[in-house]
């Protein structure tokens, strides 16, 4: 059935969907009307999840981690400041290796003060151990929350997904909204093989000395990597029971691309139209998003980037010192390559600034017209 | 073969295996690690003494009776208060109440009505028809009491209840003592005081009225009994010492107390001059009022140096009775060997004298005249020690005992305002009860001073009949709880309900009992105002605080039990028990 709702809305049915037990949550713009409208399926009965208030968003991961811990299905979602306040939490529930799925709708950082969109907040919770997929459409974040619980429960590690602030929270289109029985076949119970269960105590997260530490990180490390292969099952899985699928990342026209832009989440869909002006003037242009940033599909993406000459990263990001974060990762994974395409950094869009049409002509030009990249990130449409 | 016992416990979802498991996990629950080890300081339950207990001279163990009245149980209040006091209904109404500034609340906002709601418990205990019961074993040995005033009463009721036949020689007509004849009856009402001293002779007290030993009876016909308590009192009025004191019209204060509590009719005529500071001046001069008479008082200090209480000082002066301070008499002005007026001069107040008060000074010159019809004497009452065997008459004053009520007489004790201690009545019911546990002590030839050391509580030589009857100090504590040792972050401020009273003018014409009985709403509403300074009430603070879960609630539901196998030693327990019932231990 289709219903015409915001992608926060849409990550709201796909918890629904998903059966989610125990919600806890602290309001946050633009996050907020996720968790508003949870809290009202959960005081109308369409959701049975135990909603729990807190105080903060540090005790809201502290709070679904405790839960998740005795073998329940939980969530929550945050942004920006809520997420960077989590940062603690968020290590401790990859650590324990929680299934934990939280919905983080992209907010930039401050200062300065600024309640828009930008990917900074999730990028830089890179290391904590969370998975990360990153969403185009309301679609795809309904889709992507149900997907997160497979994939979480089956190597034990949490799943982030992200929705960009406001451009795909807070704006509305036609999604289709899976029944629930045909949710229930796809997702089933979560049974954990470890859990805190008074009858059978275990202690969760014992001093671990320096002879068997480095050994739970490899385990999660391995974890990690499984993740790719498990991700992209249960996409395929979800496709050929839900009739849509997104892989880890997505190609558009770049099996012949001399130029591919990357990029991640709603400026793809900007990007699209693009590079079709491009196409219908005989360059040879091609857009790749990417879903999964963690584990980073290094392979699968190199593989997709490596036939063109020159790749634009387009990134909404920036780790200051270094460039833009989705750029360093791209060219790390190219390294001691056979095939190695000249990588132009861009960064665009930070603090909600729109990224136009313009502004992605303008990074192909930029592409097309040089030869090589001149070795620094091109800030995009700042203001002199 | 031998089949191994399996585990009760419900085995792990996975039994551990060689490899880890994902995340850092025991296979056990967190007792495997017993925390207490980490502990160096010791929290242990041990409740403490409230310091209105210490206070009262009575031993009345007032921190329980007030837990029980605190729950409605207004009867086993009675019978806590009982245990160590047989008198309530007398103390309710005339004690002087130290307990109440020695009250922990009085730090936080007002003491505790803990008089008031004594009163309360008394009278609804008699009103409930309680009485006390005489002891199915008894004892053969005998006891002789000399007085049955307070501490004659006191030691009757404790040695009966244990046993000891107990006979009460009493000089005067009737039992009671200074709570018959000393105590006006709009402080106690006689009838009442009847109604008490009845429930103490129901244990079996025999009682010889009109008795007066050295007169009536000689010293050594007391010695058929295997010991002897001397609670004769202090009815020796001291002199003026002024020229004129014998004429008609001059009176002691005790002296005219005593005809009027006998019923006697006294001729006051118009205008009454009552001479002294002391509670017997305020009584003398509260009754002369009430009989009709124009009354002042003429004391030769200033009102702070007053002996007398001040709730009485208050009461005599709401009704309007004149006190002229820095005055003394001089001279008893007669007419044909009577009573005309009394000549006083004023004093100024020199540096302190021996007893650390400040000396008056005459001022000379200024002589002035009172015209009175009648002078009532109460500068001071001193024991007539004449009846005693010349052992006992070494000093003057009082009858010699020491700390355990022994005098130097084998099987001899003494009580009450014969010997030398604060002349209350609270002090002398608690001299009859120390000398009810000496006088058992001795007849089962213990040491004595070891025997009431058991019974001590505190450091104010109060002593507990409950910790008496125990035997030992096991597990009893002699600290007094401070208000620093509580948490008044549990207390929230309450008014003190104040006690209800006659108004002045209705109380003035007759002798009707001035002070009225609390309300059981308030006096539930005190009894719960109570701290419990020092002993846990089961409010469950040091259970909901641990943060080891190592408090449990012991099912008996008379107290807590601490694990120490997880017990860390925080102390949190300490620190958030409101009312200082949690010690702690330092162990290396």
């Amino acid at each position: 059935m289709k219903k015409l709702m915001t992608g926060n809305i849409a990550v709201s049915y796909g918890v629904m969907l998903s059966r989610a037990e125990v919600i806890s949550a602290y309001p946050i713009t633009p996050q907020t009307t996720i968790v508003e409208e949870l809290s009202e399926m959960c005081s109308d009965g369409r959701c049975k999840a135990k909603f729990i208030r807190v105080e903060s968003e540090h005790s809201a991961m502290a709070c679904v981690a405790a839960a998740s811990a005795t073998g329940v299905r939980v969530f929550t979602a945050t942004s920006s400041h809520g997420l960077a306040y989590m940062h603690e939490m968020l290590h401790w529930t990859a650590g324990t290796r929680l299934p934990v799925v939280m919905v983080n709708a992209n907010r930039a950082i401050g200062s300065p003060w600024n309640i828009w969109c930008d990917q900074g907040d999730s990028l830089s919770q890179r290391d904590t151990g969370w998975l990360q997929l990153y969403c185009e459409s309301a679609q795809e974040a309904l889709d992507t929350v149900i997907q997160a619980y497979r994939i979480a429960e089956a190597v034990l590690l949490p799943v982030m997904v992200l929705v960009d602030g406001f451009f795909l929270s807070h704006t509305s289109e036609p999604v289709d909204v899976p029944d629930q029985k045909a949710v229930d076949r796809f997702l089933p119970p979560y049974r954990a093989q470890y859990k805190l269960d008074p009858a059978d105590p275990h202690t969760f997260n014992i001093m671990a000395d320096p002879s068997i530490f480095i050994a739970f990180k490899q385990d999660a490390q391995k974890s990690m990597e499984a993740a790719k292969k498990v991700a992209a099952r249960v996409d395929r899985e979800f496709k050929a029971q839900f009739g849509r699928g997104y892989g880890l990342l997505e190609k558009v026209r770049c099996a012949d691309a001399d130029v591919i832009l990357l990029t991640m989440g709603t400026a793809a869909s900007t990007a699209r139209e693009v590079i079709e002006e491009y196409r219908k003037k005989g360059k040879k242009v091609g857009l790749c998003r990417l879903r999964m940033f963690r584990p980073f599909p290094s392979r699968e993406l190199v593989k997709v980037l490596s036939g063109a000459k020159k790749v634009a990263v387009l990134d909404r990001d920036n780790s200051l010192g270094a460039g833009g974060i989705l750029a360093q990762e791209v060219k790390a994974a190219f390294y001691g390559g056979a095939s190695k395409p000249k990588v132009f950094e861009f960064v665009a869009g930070l603090g909600g600034k729109d990224i136009t049409p313009e502004t992605i002509g303008d990074v192909i030009e930029h592409t097309l017209n040089n030869a090589s990249p001149g070795g620094e990130s091109i800030w995009m449409g700042v203001q002199e | 073969m031998k089949k191994k016992k399996t585990a009760k416990r419900k085995p792990s979802i996975l039994p551990p295996k060689p490899s880890l498991p994902p995340m850092s996990l025991s296979f056990e629950g967190t007792q495997a690690s017993k925390t207490g080890t980490w502990r160096y300081l010791t929290p242990m339950y041990l409740n403490k003494i409230a310091p209105c207990n210490e206070a009262c001279p009575a031993g009345e163990d007032v921190e329980a009776a007030m837990v029980l009245a605190g729950e409605e149980n207004y009867l086993g209040a009675w019978e806590k208060i009982t245990e160590e006091n047989p008198l309530p209904r007398v103390c309710g109404r005339v004690c002087f109440h130290p307990c109440e500034p020695a009250c922990n609340r009085k730090e936080f906002d007002e003491p505790t009505a803990i008089n008031a709601l004594e009163r309360f418990t008394g009278d609804r205990a008699f009103e409930a028809g309680r009485r006390f019961h005489a002891p199915k074993e008894k004892k053969k040995e005998r006891v002789a009491i000399i007085g049955s005033g307070p501490a004659g009463l006191s030691c009757a009721y404790h040695l009966s209840s244990m046993g000891y036949a107990t006979t009460l020689f009493e000089a005067q007509p009737k039992l009671g003592g200074v709570l018959r004849y000393g105590i006006p009856a709009y402080r106690l009402p006689k009838d009442l005081l009847d109604r008490e001293i009845e429930n103490i002779l129901s244990l079996g007290v025999e009682a010889k009225t009109g008795v007066r030993v050295g007169r009536d009876l000689a010293w050594e016909d007391l010695k058929k009994y295997d010991a002897i308590f001397v609670a004769a009192g202090a009815w020796k009025s001291q002199p003026l010492k002024i020229p004129g004191e014998d004429a008609a019209g001059v009176m002691s204060g005790l002296e005219f107390l005593k005809r009027i509590n006998s019923g006697q009719a006294v001729d006051l005529g118009q205008r009454v001059a009552v001479i002294g500071g002391g509670n017997t001046a305020m009584d003398a001069a509260r009754t002369a009022l009430r009989l009709g008479a124009k009354t002042w008082i003429v004391y030769r200090r200033t009102k702070e140096e007053m002996p007398a209480w001040e709730e009485e000082v208050f009461e005599a002066e709401e009704e309007n009775i004149e006190t002229i301070f820095l005055s003394s008499p001089v001279k008893i002005l007669t007419e044909q060997g009577k009573v005309k007026g009394v000549e006083c001069i004023k004093n100024l107040l020199g540096p302190p004298g021996k007893d650390g008060r400040k000396e008056p000074r005459p001022v000379e010159g200024s002589n002035f005249t009172l015209q009175v019809d009648t002078v009532i004497s109460a500068i001071g009452e001193s024991p007539d020690l004449s009846f005693l065997p010349q052992d006992l008459r070494k000093t003057m004053g009082a009858l010699p005992v020491d700390e355990t009520g022994s005098t130097a007489l084998r099987g001899v004790f003494g009580g009450g305002d014969i010997t030398a201690q604060p002349r209350t009545v609270a002090f002398a019911i608690g001299s009859g009860k120390k000398a009810a546990m000496a006088i058992d002590a001795f007849l089962r030839g213990q040491d004595v001073a070891q025997a009431l050391r058991v019974a001590r509580v505190g450091d104010k030589g109060t002593l507990s009949m409950a910790r008496y009857r125990k035997g030992s100090a096991d597990g009893l504590a002699q600290e007094v709880v401070k208000f620093a040792d509580l948490n008044p972050a549990y207390f929230k401020r309450q008014k003190r309900m104040p006690r209800e009273k006659l108004s002045p003018s209705r109380r003035t014409s007759d002798f009707s009992e001035v002070n009225l009985r609390l309300s059981e709403g308030a006096a539930l509403y005190e009894a719960k105002r109570c701290f419990n300074c020092g002993v846990c009430n089961l409010c469950h603070n040091c259970f909901l605080y641990c943060p080891d879960l190592a408090v449990s609630a012991r099912p008996d539901k008379q107290g807590y039990d601490i694990n120490y196998d997880y017990c860390k030693g925080c102390c949190i327990c300490v620190e958030e028990c409101p009312r200082g019932a949690i010690s702690v231990e330092v162990r290396k």
